[in-house]
């Protein structure tokens, strides 16, 4: 952890004489609640561990995860700065680093503390970003690009001709998982709020859309399936629509949660797949499928490709000032905006 | 004909032998006159009323036979041919009308009595190794009671792929059988906790498949002893029905998959149903999986193999032979 750079008033220890001490500005939350216990504070610029860079923060993307720490409904200890992705330039690094430079450019996830001017990240969380791409472009396809990527490959490895229902088809998820799911050749279902953000799925790939505020998802897939079903569910939404997405899949097929933006769902009782056709059900999360480095980078490099080569495009909603960091919790969770939310230090 | 009637439902007792008349044939079934029919615990449920069907009822869900008179738009046999099936009543009895899609060849080299056995424990052990989760050689998989039915099928399947096969069995006696039957590494747990072996087992990386037949005792613990990303295929309950779990578990332990499959969604179509038996068959010609037929019992002793079956003694197939 990383807590005690924003320690007040903190004495330079005598190995540290020499090491300038500056201050940047962050968002801290001193206690859980609302968007608006994010305040912009000033507090020291953090130093390298051993095996750490320190990264210029030139973008944070604003995710849902953030949304629950701040909340309280995930723990960290107090105070904490929020933020887990981001992109910028190595500044700083540590003795025990290997391969990074100062001045190289990278983005990262998983590293708490990103909602900053700089942030002090372990090597192994770093990804070089490539030329091509953009730093907004680098920090949408890290939660979101990677989830997506991982969904479509391996938590159910999507393959030509299968049909896929993506709940939340315009979230920062959804449309790559739309868009990708289109490029292997799957029939895409999407399911969506409002018809905007049906349109924003359709020209994502999604051969179907349903605006779930207006038609039953379960009933349409029906019609649309021909009362088959779908062989995968990836569905981020949780307890909102999980029974119905028992009834919605073909014989044999897969349910992949990867989020629970609607709420927890309740316990399962396993006898109910069995009932509903021999059915697979997973809860995955983003850290169990980029567990060693290799599989990280394969991931982002895919990821890069396919947006240099313009196969998935990146979209960004909204960029903030860092100090409106509050605003942008408000509108991620009025689920008002499709695409990636970022912060500017 | 003689059969086996449950007037009401209950223990062993309430299986009597009746006589009853031979059955005709609808339009889409075949009439088979039984040589041998597969004794399973799902025939315990039934007389039991675990699994409801309307009273009075003749039990039996597998056997083998001759077919003896087919429907009009039954295409798929014909008078004479020998045919086995799986997952349709009453098949304790001199003979049963089956719908004839379901009624699949029996190959030369295969007999009657081993086709009745190998219908729901070896299309079941076949479907979990091959499809549920399909093992690949060098990957490691735990079977609960592997020493049972299903279970010592399933090892040998898994055995033959190449795959690593962490067995649990209660006794010495069930040990010596999974080992026969390939299993690498046997935890008596009985004696052992099997999460605490099977992590000793593995230098504390998790197994890539739990195929549980044992339920509410093994879910939790089997959940523990996966590998990220490995698979939790319950395809039974004997120690009863696993509760229902928080899905927050599956993230926490790892991005787990569970499934609750079932023979009928593995043998849906007339080909799938072809090709799984086909390929059981297959295995059972050349060898490469043994079936341990244990005991036949007279039809008229249906009440006895029950007993037996319940009593766990057996460690074998058992067949009525009407």
């Amino acid at each position: 952890m990383h807590w005690s750079f924003v320690r007040k008033k903190r004495r330079p220890k005598d190995d540290e004489l020499g090491v300038i001490e500056t201050i940047m500005k962050a968002i801290r939350v001193q206690h859980i609640g609302g968007p608006d216990v994010m305040e912009l504070a000033e507090v020291p610029t953090p130093q390298p561990k051993a095996s750490e860079a320190v990264v210029k923060v030139n973008v944070a993307g604003v995710n849902s995860i953030d949304g629950q720490f701040r909340d309280g409904r995930l723990r960290t200890p107090l105070p904490f700065i929020p933020g887990q992705e981001g992109a910028g330039v190595v500044t700083a690094v540590g003795p025990q680093v290997k391969a990074l430079r100062v001045g190289d450019r990278v983005a990262w996830s998983g590293t708490l503390g990103s909602y900053a001017e700089y942030v002090a990240a372990p090597e192994e969380h770093l990804v070089p970003v490539p030329a091509a791409i953009s730093d907004d472009q680098a920090t949408a396809a890290m939660m979101h690009g990677l989830t997506a990527h991982y969904l479509v490959t391996d938590a159910h490895k999507l393959k030509a001709g299968e049909t896929a229902l993506v709940h939340a088809a315009a979230g920062g998820v959804g449309l790559m998982v739309v868009q990708m799911a289109h490029a292997i050749g799957a029939r895409v279902i999407g399911t969506a709020s409002s018809d905007d953000k049906a349109q924003l799925a359709r020209e994502a790939g999604a051969d179907e859309v349903i605006v779930f505020t207006r038609q039953d998802f379960e009933t349409e897939v029906k019609r649309i399936t021909g009362s088959k079903g779908v062989e995968v569910v990836y569905d981020g939404v949780g307890r909102a629509t999980f029974e119905k997405n028992l009834n919605v899949m073909r014989l044999r097929g897969m349910l992949v949660v990867y989020g629970m933006s609607s709420g927890a769902v309740p316990p399962v009782d396993p006898a109910k797949l069995s009932e509903k056709g021999s059915l697979y059900m997973a809860r995955t999360t983003l850290a169990h499928f980029t567990a060693t480095r290799e599989e990280l980078l394969a991931r982002t490099s895919a990821l890069f490709s396919m947006i240099a080569d313009g196969k998935l495009k990146v979209r960004i909603a909204k960029k903030y000032p860092l100090a409106e960091a509050a605003q942008a919790h408000r509108d991620m969770e009025a689920r008002t905006l499709a695409g990636k939310l970022l912060l500017v230090p | 004909m003689q059969a086996i009637q449950v007037k009401q439902t209950g223990g062993p007792e309430a299986m009597e032998l009746v006589e009853l008349p031979v059955p005709e044939p609808n339009a889409s079934e075949a009439v088979v006159k039984l040589t041998a029919s597969g004794v399973n615990f799902i025939d315990v449920y039934h007389r039991e009323g675990r699994y409801k069907v309307p009273l009075p009822f003749t039990p039996g869900q597998e056997g083998a036979g001759q077919v003896v008179a087919v429907g009009s738009d039954a295409k798929s046999v014909k008078i004479g041919d020998s045919v086995a099936w799986t997952a349709t009543l009453g098949s304790y009895a001199e003979y049963v009308a089956v719908p004839a899609d379901r009624l699949v060849p029996i190959p030369p080299g295969v007999t009657d009595q081993q086709a009745a056995a190998a219908m729901l424990q070896g299309m079941t052990a076949h479907y979990l190794a091959h499809d549920t989760y399909p093992l690949k050689r060098g990957e490691t998989a735990l079977v609960h009671a592997a020493a049972g039915g299903v279970g010592s099928l399933l090892v040998q399947m898994a055995h033959n792929i190449g795959a690593r096969v962490l067995a649990t069995v209660s006794t010495e006696e069930k040990a010596k059988l999974a080992r026969q039957a390939g299993a690498d590494e046997i935890i008596l747990y009985s004696r052992v906790d099997f999460e605490a072996e099977t992590k000793r087992l593995m230098d504390g990386k998790g197994v890539d498949v739990v195929y549980d037949s044992v339920g509410k005792t093994t879910f939790e613990k089997g959940l523990n002893v996966l590998r990220p990303r490995g698979m939790m295929a319950l395809f039974g309950g004997s120690s009863g029905a696993v509760p229902p779990f928080d899905l927050i578990q599956l993230s926490q332990k790892g991005s787990l998959y569970v499934t609750r499959p079932t023979l009928g969604n593995y043998i849906a179509t007339r080909e799938e149903l072809l090709a799984r038996s086909g390929a059981v068959f297959a295995m059972i010609t050349s060898g490469t999986l043994k079936l341990r037929i244990q005991h036949t019992y007279p039809l008229a002793e249906a009440e006895r193999a029950h007993r037996e079956l319940e009593g766990r003694k057996t460690t074998g197939k058992l067949l009525l032979i009407p």
